[in-house]
C-alpha cells in the first residue's frame, strides 16, 4: 500500500492548492467569473460521477438529470427556512426526514440528497441492470421523464412547475471544491481497487469476466448507485447556488450536457470529465454574448451536438483519453486486422 | 484451385495465424487439422474474406483475391459453412437455404438447385417451413451444408462439420461430403478429430499455434508418431 | 360512470396513437436488431417530416398525394445520409458509440429546427376533405382518423410483405439475427443496413405528417418524447421482433390514452410518466417483451 499512501498525499496537496486557488479567486475575481468557477465545479462533480457509470463500468445511463433533481429538491426542502415554509405552502416533510419543524444544516442535507438519489438508482437499477444491451439508457431516460413529471405535479412538495425560490444560498466556492475533491477521491479509490478492476474487466468483456467469477450485477449496480449519489450532491449544490429550482431545468438537456462534457474530456479517464466540464462551460460563457447579440437561441446546443458528433467520429477517446485497442468486428469487408 | 501463400492474420496485435501456405487442387478434399486455438477457423475466415490478412496472398483459380470482398468471393464460387453451423435460428429452413443463394440471380436455376439440395437431404424438404432453431443438431448440420451448396460453390470450406454429432451421423455426413465432391466441388475442411478427416481426404495440413507443423498424404501422416499421439489418441 | 360511446371514442384515439407508435417502432426495431442501436435520431425524422410537409404542402401548395410521396423520399434520403456519413464509420467499434452519436444527431436537429422555424409551435391545419366529421350514435370521427388508420395498416402490411417475401427482406432479418454469418452468405451487410435506415426514416417522416394532421400542432421538439416512446413500444413488444414492434405500439398507444381517459382528470399530467412506468414494469416482469425471443448473448 506504499503507493496508495503516496497518492493520498497528492490528493491532500492538490486539495490545499485548490483551496489556496479558491481563496485567491475570491480575492481577485469579479462575481461573474466566480459564478462561472463554481458552476464549473458543480458540473465537474456531475461529470466525474457520470464517468464512474458510463466510463468505467461501461453502462450508459442517461438519468443524471433525475438524480440531480432528487438531490436538489431533497436538500432544498431540508434546509428551507421554517418561516418561509408556511408562506410557500410548502411541505409537511415526512418525519424520517426531520418533520415539518426541523431545518437541517447544509452538509447533512446535501448528503441526504445524495442518499435519496442513490436509493432511486437502486430501485431503477435492480430490474434494469439484469438485462443486457442498452435498456439502461432508455429506462434511465424514462426515469428523467418520471421525475420531472412528479416535480411538476407534487405541488405540496415542489410547488409544481413554478418551482421553489428563495433557497438559502449556502453553496460557495469552498463547499463546491471540497465536494469535488471528495468525489474525485472516492471514485479514484473505487477505480483503483480490486472492485474497480473487476468492473473494468466487465466493461471489456462481460462473458469472459463472468467466467473469471465476476458477478456482473453487483458491480454494475454499485457503480450506478455511487454515481447517482454524487449526482445528487451536485444537484444539491446547484440548488443552493442558483437559489431557485424549477422542474424543467432537470430535463434531458441537462443530462445531454453532462454526457457531452464526459465524451469530450474522455470517458474512463481521471482528468477527462473535469477537462470536459471546464472547457464546455468556458465555451458556453465565451459564446453567450454572441448568442444574445445575434438572438440565435439554440446556437450553443447546436455547437454541443456538433462537437459530440465530431469527437465520436474522429477522436472517440476524447481530449485526454488514450486510444484503446478496441476489438473490432468486421463489417462490410472493412477489417481491423 | 486455391493457393494460400505466407498468410498471417492478426486480431489486434496478436497473430492467430503466421506464415501459413497451402494449396488445394481441383476436385480434392483437403483437411486442416489442429488443436483448439490452432488458427483453423481464422484461416478459413481469411480465405472467405471476412478477416483481412496482415500479410500474405490468397489466389483462387489463378486470380489474386486477397483484397476481394466476401460477397464477391461468394459470387466467384467460394462458400463457407461456419463452425457451429451459423444457422439463422429464427428463419425457416427454406429461407435459410434461399439465403445461401443470395448472391446469385435467376429464379429458375435457384429453384432447380433447391430441388437438388432437397434430393440430397430429404429431411430438409419435409421440414422446409419449420423454424430452423427447432431442428435437431444433425438436421442443422444438413441445413448448413445445404445452404452452403445453394451458392453453387466450386470451393466449399467446412469448419468442423462433425462437431457435436454422434458417430453414426458423422459417418453419414462424410458420405454426403464425398458425394458432393463427386459432383465436382472442391472441399477444404477443418477438423479436430483427425481420424474421420484423414479417412476422407486426399491431403492434409496440421496447424499448431498458428503455424504449419506438418503436411502430407493421409497415409503418411497417420504413420507419423506425433500425429498418432496428439490427434489420433494412439 | 362508464359509457360505451366514451370508451369507443377513447379506444379509437388509442388505436390512432398506437398506429403512430407502431410505425415508428418498425424502423427502430429493425435498426436495433441489426446494430443494437437505440436510434434517437429516429425521433428527429418525425419533426423534420412534419415541417417538410408543412412547408411544401401548406406553404408551397404542392398537392397532398405528391407531398406525401415527397416526404417519404425525403425521409428515406435523410436516413441514408445519416448512415453513410456517420453510423457506417462507427460500426465495429463499441456499440455505445452509435448511441452517443445518435443523441448528438437528435440534439443537432432539434436545435437546428428551433433556430430555423422558431421555438413557437406551428398550427397544422388539415385540408377540409381530411377534416370531415362523421357522427354515429357510438362514435364521432373525422376523415383524417380513417386516413391515419388505413394508411398505417397499409404501410405495416407492405413492410411485412417486404420482410417476409423479398430477397432483401429475408436478408434483413438474417442480418439482424447474425451479422457475421449474413456476411458469409454474400449479403452486402452495409447495403442492408442502409436500406433499413432509409425505410425506417421514410416511415418516420411520414408519421410526422400523421401526427400534425391528427393533433393540429407541430413544434421543433415534437420528436423527442414521441421517438423515445416508440422505443418503449419496441421494448414492450419484444426487442428485435417486427410483429412485436407493432403490437407494442398499439399496446402503448391504448394504455396511454385509456389510462388518462379513465383516471381522474388530475392524472392527465402524469401521461408521460405512465408510459415510462409501463416500461419499467415490462422490464421488471417480462424483459423479453410480449412477443420477443430472449436476447441472445452477443460475444
Ligand atoms: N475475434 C477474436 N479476437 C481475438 N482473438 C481471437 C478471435 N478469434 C479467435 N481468436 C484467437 O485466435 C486464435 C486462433 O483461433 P481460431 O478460432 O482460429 O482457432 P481454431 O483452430 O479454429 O480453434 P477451435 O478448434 O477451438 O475452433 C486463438 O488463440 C483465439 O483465441
Ligand atoms: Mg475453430
Amino acid at each position: 500500500m506504499k503507493q496508495g499512501i503516496r497518492a493520498e498525499w497528492y490528493f491532500l496537496l492538490g486539495g490545499l492548492l485548490l483551496f489556496g486557488g479558491a481563496f485567491l479567486a475570491t480575492q481577485f475575481l469579479n462575481r461573474y467569473l466566480l459564478y462561472i468557477l463554481v458552476l464549473m465545479g458543480i458540473y465537474s462533480i456531475a461529470t466525474v460521477s457520470l464517468n464512474l457509470t458510463n466510463g468505467y463500468a461501461g453502462l450508459f445511463s442517461l438519468g443524471h438529470a433525475a438524480f440531480m433533481a432528487i438531490g436538489a429538491y431533497t436538500s432544498t426542502l431540508l434546509t428551507f427556512p421554517l418561516a418561509l415554509r408556511e408562506a410557500y405552502e410548502l411541505p409537511m416533510l415526512p418525519a424520517f426526514l426531520g418533520g415539518p419543524n426541523f431545518v437541517w444544516p447544509f452538509f447533512p442535507a446535501i448528503c441526504m440528497g445524495g442518499v435519496l438519489a442513490s436509493v432511486a438508482a437502486l430501485l431503477i437499477g435492480a430490474p434494469v441492470l439484469r438485462l443486457r444491451g442498452h435498456y439502461l439508457s432508455v429506462a434511465s431516460l424514462g426515469f428523467v421523464v418520471i421525475v420531472t413529471t412528479l416535480a411538476k405535479t407534487m405541488k405540496g412538495l415542489t410547488r409544481g412547475p413554478m418551482g421553489i425560490s428563495a433557497i438559502p444560498s449556502y453553496t460557495n466556492i469552498y463547499w463546491t471544491y471540497l465536494w469535488l475533491l471528495i468525489t474525485v477521491y472516492v471514485i479514484w479509490r473505487i477505480v483503483n481497487s480490486r472492485f474497480g478492476r473487476a468492473m473494468m474487466a466487465l466493461r471489456e468483456d462481460e462473458t469472459a469476466a463472468q467466467v473469471l467469477g465476476v458477478y456482473p450485477m453487483k458491480y454494475k449496480l454499485m457503480s450506478f448507485v455511487v454515481g447517482a449519489f454524487f449526482a445528487g450532491v451536485a444537484g444539491g449544490l446547484y440548488a443552493h447556488f442558483t437559489k431557485a429550482i424549477r422542474p424543467f431545468e432537470f430535463s434531458f438537456f441537462l443530462t445531454f450536457q453532462i454526457v457531452v462534457m464526459l465524451i469530450l474530456g474522455g470517458m474512463g479517464t481521471t482528468a477527462g470529465p473535469i477537462v470536459g466540464a471546464v472547457s464546455l462551460l468556458t465555451l458556453r460563457y465565451a459564446l453567450k454574448p454572441l448568442e444574445e447579440h445575434l438572438k440565435i437561441y439554440g446556437l450553443i446546443e447546436i455547437i454541443y451536438a456538433v462537437l459530440l458528433i465530431v469527437v465520436m467520429l474522429f477522436k472517440p477517446e476524447g481530449l485526454v483519453g488514450q486510444k484503446r485497442g478496441v476489438k473490432k468486428i468486421t463489417v462490410g469487408g472493412k477489417s481491423s486486422a | 484451385m486455391l493457393k494460400v501463400e505466407n498468410l498471417t492474420v492478426k486480431y489486434g496485435v496478436i497473430p492467430a495465424v503466421m506464415n501459413v501456405s497451402l494449396t488445394v487442387g481441383r476436385g480434392q478434399i483437403v483437411a486442416i487439422l489442429g488443436a483448439n486455438g490452432a488458427g483453423k477457423t481464422t484461416t478459413l475466415k481469411a480465405i472467405m474474406g471476412v478477416l483481412r490478412p496482415a500479410s500474405g496472398q490468397i489466389s483462387y483459380q489463378g486470380e489474386d483475391i486477397t483484397h476481394m470482398s466476401p460477397s464477391n468471393r461468394v459470387r466467384k464460387g467460394i462458400a463457407l459453412v461456419p463452425e457451429g453451423r451459423g444457422i439463422f435460428n429464427r428463419l425457416t429452413v427454406e429461407e435459410n437455404l434461399l439465403l445461401g443463394a443470395y448472391s446469385r440471380s435467376g429464379n429458375d436455376v435457384i429453384m432447380k438447385d433447391l430441388k437438388e439440395v432437397y434430393a440430397l437431404f430429404p429431411r430438409l424438404e419435409e421440414r422446409k417451413k419449420q423454424i430452423a432453431g427447432t431442428l435437431s443438431g444433425g438436421e442443422q448440420q444438413m441445413l448448413a451444408l445445404g445452404r452452403g451448396l445453394m451458392s453453387k460453390p466450386q470451393l466449399l470450406l467446412l469448419d468442423e462439420p462433425s462437431l457435436g454429432l454422434a458417430p453414426l451421423v458423422v459417418r453419414e455426413l462424410y458420405a454426403t461430403i464425398s458425394r458432393i465432391r463427386e459432383q465436382g466441388v472442391t472441399i477444404l475442411l477443418v477438423e479436430q478429430s483427425a481420424a474421420v478427416a484423414l479417412g476422407a481426404s486426399d491431403y492434409a495440413y496440421v496447424l499448431e499455434s498458428g503455424s504449419l507443423k506438418l503436411s502430407g498424404k493421409p497415409e503418411e501422416l497417420k504413420s507419423l508418431e506425433d500425429v498418432k499421439r496428439v490427434y489420433l489418441g494412439g | 360512470m362508464f359509457s360505451w360511446s366514451y370508451f369507443l371514442q377513447q379506444t379509437m384515439n388509442g388505436v390512432i396513437l398506437g398506429c403512430i407508435y407502431a410505425l415508428l417502432a418498425l424502423g427502430m426495431t429493425v435498426v436495433y436488431g441489426i446494430l443494437r442501436l437505440i436510434n434517437f435520431a429516429h425521433g428527429a425524422l418525425i419533426t423534420v417530416g412534419a415541417f417538410f410537409v408543412y412547408f411544401i404542402f401548406f406553404r408551397a401548395g404542392i398537392n397532398l398525394a405528391a407531398s406525401l410521396l415527397l416526404v417519404l423520399g425525403f425521409g428515406g434520403l435523410m436516413g441514408l445520409l445519416l448512415d453513410v456519413i456517420a453510423y457506417r464509420k462507427l460500426r465495429g467499434g463499441p456499440e455505445v458509440a452509435l448511441l452517443i452519436t445518435s443523441l448528438g444527431f437528435y440534439t443537432f436537429v432539434e436545435n437546428f429546427m428551433k433556430m430555423v422555424v422558431s421555438p413557437q409551435p406551428y398550427s397544422f391545419k388539415t385540408p377540409a376533405y381530411l377534416a370531415v366529421m362523421y357522427k354515429t350514435s357510438l362514435l364521432t370521427f373525422r376523415s383524417i382518423d380513417v386516413f391515419i388508420i388505413v394508411s398505417s395498416l397499409l404501410i405495416m402490411f407492405i413492410f411485412n410483405l417486404f420482410v417476409k417475401k423479398t430477397r432483401m427482406g429475408i436478408a434483413m432479418r438474417a442480418t439482424a439475427e447474425n451479422l457475421e454469418v449474413a456476411h458469409l452468405m454474400g449479403i452486402e451487410v452495409n447495403r442492408v443496413i442502409a436500406l433499413a435506415f432509409a425505410l425506417g426514416s421514410a416511415i418516420a417522416a411520414f408519421t410526422g405528417f400523421l401526427w400534425g394532421a391528427k393533433y393540429g400542432q407541430i413544434a421543433y421538439d415534437m420528436g423527442f418524447l414521441t421517438g423515445v416512446k416508440a422505443f418503449v413500444a419496441v421494448v414492450v413488444g419484444g426487442v428485435g421482433s417486427i410483429p412485436g414492434a407493432m403490437v407494442g405500439g398499439f399496446v402503448l398507444g391504448l394504455a396511454e390514452i385509456l389510462s388518462i381517459a379513465f383516471l381522474p382528470t388530475r392524472f392527465a399530467e402524469y401521461r408521460d410518466g405512465i408510459v415510462f412506468g409501463i416500461l419499467i414494469l415490462v422490464l421488471l416482469l417480462r424483459p423479453s417483451g410480449l412477443m420477443g425471443v430472449k436476447e441472445e448473448v452477443r460475444v
